[in-house]
């Protein structure tokens, strides 16, 4: 070895001396006055961690009309595969960045965590400006935590040529959906309606949104889980049967198998997110034109009608230790409602905005890159129908990476014939009054 | 001395055994919130209880025994094609060595997740030209049923690593004096008996080397079936040990519960590979 | 050696052409893909592309210099990294083959157990006690747990009792040259081969390391090339145009890679062969 590597050796104490501080628990930074209005001479610096595509596009538009606080985005891996444990450790280590992109569904584990800032006294005259029930997946106990970006309102995207050609409409009623899937079997027989993804839990769950009772409220003090419910399981026996009947196909979506099926017709249908336009775009160029969007197909006997979100949306979250809530307040309600951002972030396909007033987001108007492909169908008025549809009592739990990985291995086992797909439900709702007990949470059950 | 030795130390204290000691502290915590959890959690001391969560999880358990068996299947495939390969080579009748080398020791360049994706390609019906061919042939060819998939996880394994493992083996069979096998040619002895009689026992180092770091690899086994995971049923979030405990970390950021799990799956790999290398080496003494 | 192929040559042959196109195979696949739109890559014949655009995957790749940036890392994090690691490697190797000292083989064996726990966990304790000293973030963060090599130290203590003759140290000293003058001249020339071997085999370990610069790194710009590639991996889920950056990235990552370890071939077949001189 040389002598001394002075620069090396400075780390290293430092990491000797840090490390040892760190085992006795992370540090806690000590919140700072807020400035709510940049100064252009100073300008307020904020990071931004997403992994949106192309948004970095709207981060500029906003540095250029705000000169007093200066966004600097930086993409990470996204929340489930690895970016949410990435955040939850920077608050933790007291340098986590001011805002982040965190999933409806993951608010409240950040809450749970204590990763999430208070900015009600920043936020409280925005929430106009969003959607009901988006707004609400930011709001815990009356304080603003998050602002949301958007949703994933559900359609049923089909071939319309092919149903055409078999002489079929577009399912209204899921009786019709299970109808017209057996159609298509007899007419085609390397054909099917769709698949049943049972690799996709959000998408699982979008479908027990739909059929009516949620899965987890407050009451008083305490979670209320009734996963194991009457819709569900109507909506579970329902989905078995399609299993049992083999009427749908049982592949991963948004695998190589499933892409290649939708390319050549084997799969006809797809129940998916406002988002899923640029999937079926990107992956199928060759069947252009020939597709069309349906609302989701409805239960019979119900009363309104009513559609889902896949795995809720997307919010831009302010995370504690942030040094600038009020600017970092500023750039998350800007991002998510002005027009010029909104409409940028729509063409990355990034979901259905979060804004109540679409009026101002002209590629909803009209978008010579979508429309055409679904001969000319304005495809976007189906999700705004279906978005102004959401149930709006629905509550994530503050558990939902384990509902999610607990729903997708139940369902799974059913889909390859151990248990059926109700088990399956009733054994995620076990798992997750298991998982909320664990953390010392207070839980009931109930039906 | 201390100056050829201390920086190594001190880098393998700071990098590594620091995590880990951070890591055990950590396995004796939880955090824990009341009511609807809406208030800031508080860390307390849980004792072994992050230890007594995780083996009474049926699907952790299972999770073992399924690793165990991939062992079983994949160390003895591992070794068996990684001498295979390093004989043939160093055979008098091979031709064309370096193009040989090089493309068996080509797949260790590539990275793990890259590899699993590639593989998840020719896995899948739908894309795979593979597939196409065995069907084509009346052959067997579902990889991603539940009864094949780990043989499917071991096909990658044994693809990315079997290259290194001959050279490791070459590098010992270059070693043997060539003298040695001139006089069991000039004794009429064939290549095979050649192989097995002088060959095989001098790697015997080597062997066991490559046998403990196979067993290793596989009872740490996790980038395969995360990356397979989206494509077939058969998998699911705790297919191995390691995968549990990285869905801990990295999917619900329970550091704890993922912490107490790591050092079970570290404790499991000591004893067993320990556990190897005394068998061995009891054997040894009695030649081979 | 004989000119005619005799039946036990065509049958060696043989099983060496069946095991190149095993390994070859997902390769071939790969370099193919990469010439394809995404709607081929799912839709056509793996073996081959019947409408080739390998310009426009290449071009959209390195475009905007984001992933030009990420090669350039990958080498410096592999090649700085395998370095320090190499020399470390070599000092303490040296030192614990050549001089008897206290605990010597307690410490070995901990540096051999240091192999047995998951780096997936280890991940993200590292990243709060590098927090704590402000490194997270930043180029070191990733360097600087790469340069140990508990693999590399096993070798070089191997290579070095092996092939390092006592005897030729005790004249060395009997001639009055210094312990450090003597590992610096004799013992890295000695040593040199086995370094090549645990230089190359640290290099592709950190080519191929994705947990620790996940959690680390959050500036794009820092990335290395798995990061970088298992980033856009996860986009194709809004955006399938994605997968032919992804699959194209691939392949050249795979072909520079390659490409190293081709040229580099004649020297580390001299570390493996010589470094194991004596077994």
């Amino acid at each position: 070895m040389g002598p001394k590597i002075p620069r090396a050796a400075r780390l290293v104490a430092a990491v000797v001396a840090m490390g040892l501080a760190a085992a006795c628990g992370g540090g806690s930074s000590a919140p700072a006055g807020t400035a709510a209005s940049g100064d252009p001479a100073q300008p307020v610096t904020l990071t931004f961690w997403s992994w949106v595509p192309d948004i970095q596009k709207a981060v500029d538009a906003f540095n250029t009309a705000h000169p007093g606080i200066k966004v600097k985005l930086e993409t990470i891996t996204p929340g489930p595969d690895g970016g949410y444990a990435k955040m939850l450790a920077a608050v933790k280590a007291g340098n986590a960045p001011d805002v982040a992109q965190v999933g409806y569904d993951s608010l409240p584990s950040f809450l749970v965590n204590g990763a999430l800032q208070d900015v009600t006294q920043y936020a409280k005259d925005d929430a106009a400006k969003f959607v009901d029930w988006q707004w609400q997946t930011g709001v815990f106990g009356d304080k603003v935590y998050a602002i949301p970006q958007a949703s994933g309102p559900m359609g049923f995207y089909y071939r319309k040529d092919l149903f055409t050609k078999w002489g079929l409409e577009a399912p209204k009623t899921w009786d019709d959906f299970a109808a017209a899937a057996a159609t298509i079997r007899k007419k085609d027989k390397s054909a099917y309606i769709s698949t049943f993804a049972a690799n996709q839990a959000p998408w699982m769950i979008s479908l027990a949104q739909q059929a009516g009772q949620q899965w987890f409220r407050t009451e008083g003090d305490a979670w209320k889980v009734t996963i194991d419910n009457p819709d569900t399981r109507k909506m579970a026996a329902y989905w078995q049967k399609m299993l049992d009947d083999k009427l749908v196909k049982t592949e991963a979506d948004m695998s190589n198998a499933w892409y290649k099926d939708l390319q050549t017709g084997s799969i006809v249908g797809w129940i998916g997110g406002s988002w899923g336009d640029a999937i079926i775009r990107g992956n199928a160029p060759g069947t252009s034109g020939k597709w069309a969007v349906a609302p989701m197909p409805q239960w019979a006997g119900a009363a309104q009608f009513t559609s889902a979100s896949w795995g809720g949306g997307s919010a831009s979250a302010i995370l504690k230790g942030t040094k600038n809530p009020g600017p970092a307040t500023d750039f998350a309600v800007w991002l998510n409602s002005a027009p010029e951002s909104v409409n940028t972030l729509l063409s990355a396909g990034y979901g259905w905005p979060s804004v109540k007033d679409t009026s101002q987001i002209t590629n909803l108007q009209k978008d010579d890159t979508v429309f055409p492909f679904y001969g000319g169908q304005n495809i976007w008025e189906v999700f705004k129908q279906a978005d102004a549809a959401v149930a709006t009592d629905w509550r994530w739990p503050p558990v939902s990476d384990a509902l999610y990985s607990s729903l997708t291995d139940n369902a799974k086992a059913a889909v390859q014939g151990d248990g059926t797909l109700t088990d399956a439900f009733a054994k995620t709702q076990q798992a997750m009054v298991d998982q909320l007990k664990a953390k010392g949470l207070n839980v009931v059950t109930g039906g | 001395m201390v100056v050829l030795v201390a920086p190594f130390f001190v880098a393998f204290a700071l990098f590594f055994l620091a995590p880990i000691g951070y890591a055990i502290y950590q396995s004796f915590f939880k955090l824990t919130s009341s009511g609807l959890g809406l208030t800031e959690p508080v860390l307390e001391f849980a004792g072994l209880g992050n230890y007594v969560t995780a083996l009474s999880q049926e699907a952790f358990v299972a999770s073992i025994g399924r690793v165990l068996v991939f062992s079983l299947i994949e160390v003895p495939t591992m070794v068996v094609c990684a001498l295979g390969l390093a004989l043939l080579l160093d055979s008098a009748r091979a031709r064309f060595q370096p193009f040989f080398r090089v493309s068996f020791f080509l797949p260790y360049g590539v990275p793990g997740v890259i590899a699993s994706l590639l593989w998840g390609f020719l896995y899948v019906p739908q894309t795979s030209p593979l597939i196409d061919v065995l069907a084509a042939m009346g052959l067997p060819h579902d990889f991603l049923g539940p009864d094949t998939i780990l043989l499917s996880i071991a096909n990658i394994s044994t693809w990315q690593f079997a290259g290194y493992n001959m050279l490791v083996l070459i590098a010992g069979l270059q070693a043997i004096p060539r003298e040695l096998y001139e006089a069991a040619r000039v004794d009429g002895a064939s290549e095979l008996r050649i192989a097995w009689h002088v060959k095989i026992p001098l790697v015997r180092a080597p062997l066991i080397l490559i046998t403990v770091f196979t067993l290793i690899g596989t009872l740490q086994l996790v980038v395969e079936p995360l990356i397979l995971k989206p494509l077939t049923t058969a998998i699911n979030s705790d297919y191995t040990p390691n995968l549990a405990a990285y869905n801990q970390a990295f999917g619900q950021a329970d550091v704890h519960l993922a912490s107490a799990e790591a050092t079970l799956i570290a404790i499991m790999a000591f004893v067993i590979s320990f556990g190897f290398l005394r068998l061995v080496n009891r054997k040894g003494n009695r030649a081979w | 050696m004989v000119n005619r192929w005799r039946p036990a040559t065509v049958v060696v042959m043989a099983l060496l052409l069946a095991a190149a196109v095993y390994f070859l195979l997902p390769v071939v696949w790969v370099l193919v893909a990469a010439t394809k739109s995404t709607a081929d890559l799912f839709g056509t014949f793996g073996l081959w592309s019947p409408h080739p655009q390998l310009g426009a995957n290449l071009g959209r790749l390195f475009g905007d210099g984001l992933f030009g940036r990420w090669i350039l890392n990958s080498f410096l994090y592999a090649g700085a990294g395998a370095l320090a690691a190499t020399v470390l490697s070599a000092g303490a190797g040296y030192a614990m083959a050549k001089f008897p000292f206290r605990g010597r083989e307690a410490l070995f064996n901990l540096v051999l157990a240091g192999v047995l726990v998951p780096s997936t966990v280890l991940a993200l304790p590292t990243y709060l006690i590098f927090s704590q000293a402000g490194l997270t973030g930043s180029f070191w963060s990733v360097l600087l747990p790469s340069v140990v090599s508990p693999f590399g130290v096993y070798l070089a203590r191997i290579h070095a009792n092996a092939a390092i003759p006592d005897a030729l140290l005790e004249s060395a000293r009997l001639d009055g040259a210094g312990e450090y003058r003597i590992f610096f001249s004799i013992g890295l020339k000695i040593m040199s081969p086995a370094l090549v071997t645990i230089f190359l085999f640290q290099f592709i370990g950190i080519w191929n390391n994705y947990f620790l610069p996940l959690v680390m790194l959050s500036d794009q710009n820092l990335y290395p090339v798995t990061l970088g590639l298992a980033l856009w991996n996860s986009q194709t889920f809004r955006n399938p145009a994605y997968f032919e950056l992804t699959v194209t990235g691939a392949a050249v990552s795979a072909l520079l890679l390659v490409i190293t370890m081709a040229s580099l071939q004649r020297f580390w077949r001299a570390g493996l062969t010589a470094g194991s001189v004596k077994g």
